[in-house]
């Protein structure tokens, strides 16, 4: 039961850092590319937001099963 | 540096001078429950000044069983009873049995058929549901009749409320879905971003409960992006899923599982991306304040006090981005929306390769 628990951890961590180096390449893409052009920054803050919410999305599958995991 | 030291400097005098007075253990069993504060509940928590309980409506062998609150139904039913009965005392306050649990249960403890009572989550979901009627009503007729069309629209709630309105349509509907079809669309998209809005909203407020944080009501309109995107989806869009076009015949075969599944992941993704985002916050701000309550169990309630107002700080910091995930989550829900509908109703045209 208490290796549920470390499960839990290990896996919100590791899903952490996936969905923070997946959003921060979202981000740094998009300042660089609103960067070279400034007229083009409104569309791209609207795909890196879609971009970003579909790798949060995936990230929150993984801490929802974390969480399961705790719980039971 | 010298400053956030100094700073560093007085708490932990703060906390030193706390724990010399303040040494007496309380020995009480004060274990928050987390989970217990994030799901919904069977009363409304006005906490510490009172709890509302909300009316119970339970279906169980043919027939409908109707109650004013939990309470009365216990003092007054002998068909069910709350959990934590069945094998404890039952819980009596001023000659009235209070409800523990709230889980109804049969006197034989087998769980009723169908539990159909309010819950928390659904109080405030009417609750924005109304809020959403009473805003949008009242302006679609100040619309109507030419406040805003002919002349400039008045006051702030009309601005306001201009600007996002005409910010969904523009930005959200038209560049998603595309200028043929957008304004079919447009009315969905508009309710429900400030449905889930205001939805949201509702757990910033006190005592408040987002419903959005239950995963039932995200999967609901999940289920209505689903059904929308389905019935008006164009020709192409079934011939996608079932015969891709462009591609040799064997590589159809394996497409086509693969577009029926994406088909089922987009709605389901919507629907936990929604609820995980809200339901986190929740949890984070608890986490956050529980820290007190850790380190009072660990180090005393001295220094659970001195370094109090670090946690107090970032729960406030937590909170102002709960009210920008709230937005931000509002928006995603509604241009993933713009999205799936603009994929369905679009028309290919054959010539060029997939």
């Amino acid at each position: 039961m208490e290796l549920a628990y470390l499960a839990a951890g290990f896996g919100a961590g590791i899903t952490t850092i996936g969905a923070g180096i997946g959003i921060g390449m979202i981000g740094k893409s998009a300042m660089e590319g609103s960067a070279r052009q400034p007229e083009a920054s409104g569309d791209i803050r609207t795909s890196m937001l879609i971009s970003a919410a579909f790798i949060e999305g995936v990230a929150l599958f993984g801490q929802v099963v974390c969480i399961i995991l705790a719980l039971n | 540096m010298r400053q956030y030291f100094r700073i560093i400097l007085l708490t932990l005098l703060f906390t030193v001078g706390i724990t010399i007075v303040t040494q007496a253990e309380t020995g009480e069993d004060n274990r928050i429950d987390l989970i217990g504060k994030v799901v919904d509940h069977y009363y409304l928590d006005f906490k510490p000044l009172t709890t509302i309980e909300l009316p119970r409506l339970i279906y169980d062998q043919g027939s409908f069983h109707f109650y004013r609150s939990t309470t009365s139904l216990l003092n007054n039913s002998d068909r069910f009873t709350d959990a934590a009965f069945i094998d404890n005392e039952k819980n009596i306050v001023n000659g009235k049995v209070k409800p523990v649990t709230y889980e109804l249960v049969r006197t034989d403890g087998n769980a009723p058929q169908f539990d159909f009572s309010l819950t928390s989550h659904l109080v405030f979901f009417w609750f924005a549901a109304l809020l959403t009627i009473s805003i949008f009503f009242p302006l679609s007729a100040k619309y109507r009749k030419g406040t805003g069309r002919n002349t400039e629209p008045k006051g702030a709630f009309q601005n306001i409320f201009e600007t996002l309105v005409l910010f969904i349509r523009d930005d959200i509907a038209l560049q998603n879905i595309g200028p043929e079809k957008y304004l079919k669309f447009t009315p969905y998209l508009l309710t429900v971003f400030f449905f889930i809005l205001f939805m949201n909203f509702f757990g910033l407020m006190p005592w408040g409960v987002s419903s959005t944080a239950d995963i039932t009501i995200t999967a609901v309109l999940a289920i209505l992006t689903f059904g929308i995107t389905q019935i008006f989806a164009s020709k192409d869009h079934w011939k996608h899923v079932f015969w891709f076009p462009g591609v040799p015949v064997p590589i159809k075969f394996i497409l086509m599982p693969v577009e029926l599944i994406g088909l089922f992941t987009k709605p389901f993704a919507l629907c936990i991306r929604l609820f995980a985002n809200m339901a986190s916050g929740k949890i984070l701000i608890f986490s956050l304040l529980g820290i007190i309550f850790i380190f009072s169990d660990l180090f005393g309630p001295g220094i659970a006090y001195g370094t109090s107002w670090i946690w107090v700080l970032m729960t406030l910091f937590v909170y102002l981005i709960k009210a920008l995930v709230s937005f931000i989550q509002a928006y995603v829900f509604t241009i993933l929306s713009a999205l799936f509908i603009g994929l369905a109703v679009a028309k290919h045209s054959d010539e060029h390769a997939h």
